[in-house]
């Protein structure tokens, strides 16, 4: 469904990204880990179109992604949650729900559409009118994917979902992730948390220094000596 | 005395609407695309003349021609983003905006003002009052116009608000002020918005020019100052600060009527720049902003 | 075409460009070429603080107009000679520039840019109404001019240009020395570049900022000077937002951030616009506008920047620097 080939990026001049590629079937999870400024989170942005790639091919669906502009690569069905600072904070919930609902136009698409989205995260049905800053950090990192749900996307980009939250906001948000794609949306999620998005995930892609490591299902990375040894801190035998 | 103080009053808020719609539009603009529009008051002079040819070029009635002003400077002021904006942030990449944003909508500014110089003149016109006649009480008496002019400011502002809190490209707009990057993945189009948010900043500026150019008479560079008042009025409500903008109007417009009567009026304006100097240097992010020079 | 060849062209070129005035001694064309020279300083001063050290002032026709009326009052009230009113508007600007530095120090950007144009409008409020002091808004037009000008009006424009001449290039030297080889060059650079990163690499940014500021208004405000003592005439307006947005224009035109650029920029768009007067006093300020639009967005280092590669290599070598070390 998501292709990625011979992808590179940066920014400015500084190559980051060289000749990445990577591919996401429809309804699978596919985490994306590897060392600090190894261009994860470059590649979700080169994807989502925060970048302009340098060269190679970004195709989801059919077409052409690259070169595209986010609110244009959004409207093709992918939903993204950035790292940090991905909530309107100055609005309330409900607000932050309606421009999720942006790309829909019309207020009554918009209205069911959050109706929806209130009855799969009763939580912020209750909190509909407190102010989006206010909330913990699970809960934002909670209302970043809701609203993306309002669209109803087929692939979801997640930045670090983990990042900055106590184990269990993290076990709620991955429960949450794990919930939604059982009802088949795909996930192509960024993780520090090595344990928790191989045991998330279908199949796990490995970056180093802006280039594909390896690559492979998740069980399979868990066996690895290397990758236990990496990115585990396990000693191998 | 108190009646005195009750007159000036009465003309500080007259004042401060104008003040009002122009520094809120000018706020609106910075504080979504983080740019200050140096010729904002050029778009207060078109306002000017587009009701001035309305009114007294084709004999319209008063509200076709604050109608004209205003769309006649939105027009112009959707202009502005494409064509100058646009591509000087694309040239620049991913440096913040700055100082030679200024030098760009300072240049459009001086572009602006020759041009109506050269187009129409530099007399001052004279523009017919939009209601004649006007209200006496027993201290003073306050023409129609004066009355029009706060009306008509607090409804264009209150529909300003409304707009912005309710309607979905109002709710699109702050967004973009807000976090422009969640704003983009939610599909809104920032280069739209940015069209948008500088027409409706420069509206306001045209709509405030022609409301009180039956006061004022027209001329081109009849928004200068107010543009430099302006710049302090943001300064003190807080830069980006739509409500500050709001209240620091009517603050400054306020005592700068009062202040008739304690100095003499050519130093009248310095109580603007004063201020402005002022809060600089006490407290940079005024009554109610958050951004920090 | 190798260095010390390069220089002495240039310079041969500079001199001839100089002299043609005096050789051709038309009056009017000295008329130009005098001003030309004034807002040349000007311009330069300006880069100095705005370009070359990134603060960017919309209010430097105050340091100018300050300038001038120093020259003036000076004259007039104490009986300086020209020399010594030139030198008192030098100073006092310079002290002034220093004053403004001060508060200036913490903003960036556009509230120091609004912080300047407060002060330029400052300086136009108190010399429309300071009438004992400034002569209100019809200025003072009676304390004289340089002193010791020959008597024939023909003689007398060619000795006011050589001393306008002379004084502006000495400025434009100075600056250049400053900025080109001393350390506080690469400081204003630095400062230009990212003001947060020089001062962690240990550069005094308070001193430079500070020194940036004192030069500027200084040369400024003899540019002033001289003004005063050529057009026997001062008034509120040299002091006008529009007068800075006018050096501005010019600067853009030249190049920002290179001093010379600006100075040329400034002698050659004011030539023009002046010569352009003739077809309609307003179309030259119109000129300027589209100059400033149009440079800033296609053409950002000016006439400097088409000419000679080196400069641009140095702000490339600049910003490459910042982004290494960041």
């Amino acid at each position: 469904m998501l292709t990625i080939e011979g992808v590179s990026a940066g920014y400015g001049r500084l190559e980051i990204l060289h000749k990445v590629s990577l591919e996401v079937a429809p309804g699978e999870i596919v985490g994306i880990i590897g060392p600090n400024g190894a261009g994860k989170s470059t590649l979700l942005k080169t994807i989502f179109g925060y970048l302009p790639p340098f060269e190679g091919m970004i195709r989801f669906a059919g077409d052409t992604l690259a070169g595209l502009s986010p609110d244009c690569v959004m409207r093709r069905g992918i939903g993204y949650v950035a790292q940090a600072g991905g909530v309107f904070a100055d609005m309330s919930v409900h607000e932050n729900l309606v421009l999720g609902g942006y790309s829909l136009g019309s207020s009554r698409a918009v209205t069911t559409a959050i109706e929806r989205v209130y009855a799969q995260f009763p939580l912020f049905r209750s909190r509909a009118g407190q102010r989006a800053g206010s909330l913990s950090g699970g809960e934002q990192r909670a209302l970043a994917v809701a609203r993306t749900l309002v669209v109803e996307p087929r692939l979801i980009i997640l930045d670090e979902p983990s990042a900055a939250l106590a184990p269990r906001f993290i076990d709620e948000i991955y429960a949450t992730l794990v919930n939604l794609n059982r009802s088949g949306i795909a996930l192509l999620i960024v993780e520090q948390n090595v344990r928790r998005i191989l045991d998330a995930a279908h199949r796990v892609v490995v970056l180093d220094m802006g280039r594909n490591a390896f690559a492979g299902a998740s069980a399979e990375l868990r066996q690895s000596d290397r990758i236990r040894r990496l990115y585990l801190g396990e000693d191998a035998g | 005395m108190g009646e005195e103080i009750l007159e000036f009053l009465i003309l500080g808020l007259v004042l401060g609407g104008i003040y009002a719609l122009f520094a809120v539009g000018l706020t609106l603009i910075f504080g979504v695309l983080d740019i200050i529009n140096v010729a904002h008051g050029e778009f207060f002079a078109i306002g000017g003349y587009a009701i001035y040819i309305a009114m007294v070029v084709f004999k319209l009635p008063p509200a076709a021609g604050l109608v004209m002003a205003t769309v006649a400077a939105f027009l112009v002021g959707l202009a502005v983003y494409p064509l100058l904006l646009a591509p000087l942030k694309k040239r620049l990449g991913r440096r913040a905006p700055g100082p030679l944003f200024l030098v760009l909508t300072l240049g459009l500014s001086a572009l602006m003002q020759n041009s109506m110089l050269a187009a129409a003149g530099g007399e001052y016109l004279k523009v017919p009052p939009a209601i004649k006649g006007g209200l006496d009480l027993s201290f003073t008496y306050i023409s129609n116009q004066r009355l029009l002019i706060v009306a008509v400011a607090s409804l264009s502002l209150a529909a300003l608000f409304l707009f912005l809190r309710f309607h979905r490209q109002g709710m699109a707009i702050r967004a973009v002020a807000q976090n422009p990057a969640a704003a983009q993945s939610v599909g809104i189009p920032l280069g739209r918005i940015f069209t948008l948010t500088v027409g409706l900043g420069c509206a306001l500026a045209g709509l405030a020019g022609g409301l009180i150019a039956p006061l004022f008479s027209v001329y081109p560079a009849v928004g200068f100052t107010l543009t430099i008042k302006a710049f302090a009025i943001t300064i003190l409500g807080g830069m980006g600060n739509l409500v500050g903008a709001l209240v620091a109007s009517l603050i400054i417009a306020t005592v700068e009527a009062m202040s008739v009567l304690v100095i003499p009026s050519e130093w009248q304006n310095a109580i603007a720049f004063g201020t402005m100097i002022l809060v600089l240097l006490v407290r940079p992010s005024g009554l109610f902003g958050k951004k920090q020079p | 075409m190798s260095r010390p060849v390069r220089t002495l062209a240039i310079i041969a070129l500079a001199f001839a460009g100089l002299a043609a005035p005096l050789v051709w001694s038309h009056p009017f064309v000295l008329h130009i070429a005098v001003q030309a020279l004034i807002w040349a300083l000007f311009a330069a001063s300006w880069d100095l603080l705005s370009g070359y050290t990134g603060q960017v002032s919309f209010g430097h026709a105050g340091f100018f107009s300050i300038g001038a009326y120093t020259a003036a009052i000076s004259t007039k009230l104490l009986g300086f000679s020209s020399w010594l009113g030139m030198t008192a508007a030098l100073l006092l600007c310079g002290l002034v520039g220093l004053c403004v530095g001060f508060p200036a120090l913490r903003l960036r950007g556009h509230y120091l840019a609004l912080v300047t144009l407060g002060f330029g409008e400052i300086v136009q409020l108190v010399a429309q109404n300071w009438g004992a002091l400034t002569g209100g808004p019809f200025g003072m037009h009676d304390y004289g001019t340089f002193t010791g000008l020959p008597s024939d009006p023909l003689a007398q424009r060619q000795a006011a240009y050589l001393i306008v001449a002379a004084i502006s290039l000495v400025g434009l030297a100075i600056l250049l020395y400053v900025t080109r080889r001393t350390t506080a060059g690469p400081a204003f650079r630095a400062i230009r570049e990212d003001q947060v990163l020089a001062a962690s690499l240990g550069i005094d940014t308070t001193f430079f900022k500070l020194l940036a500021f004192t030069l500027s208004a200084g040369f400024a405000g003899l540019a002033g000077a001289l003004y005063a003592y050529y057009i026997q005439l001062v008034s509120p307006t040299i002091g006008s937002s529009a007068q800075s947005a006018l050096v501005i224009g010019m600067a853009v035109f030249g190049g920002i951030g290179t001093i010379w650029g600006p100075f040329l920029g400034a002698i050659l768009l004011f030539s023009i616009t002046e010569s352009l007067r003739f077809i309609g006093v307003v179309y030259n300020l119109i000129v300027v506008g589209a100059v400033m639009i149009v440079f800033v967005i296609f053409i950002p280092r000016g006439l400097a920047g088409i000419r000679l590669r080196r400069r641009g290599r140095q702000q490339r070598a600049d910003r490459q620097a910042v982004d290494a070390a960041s």
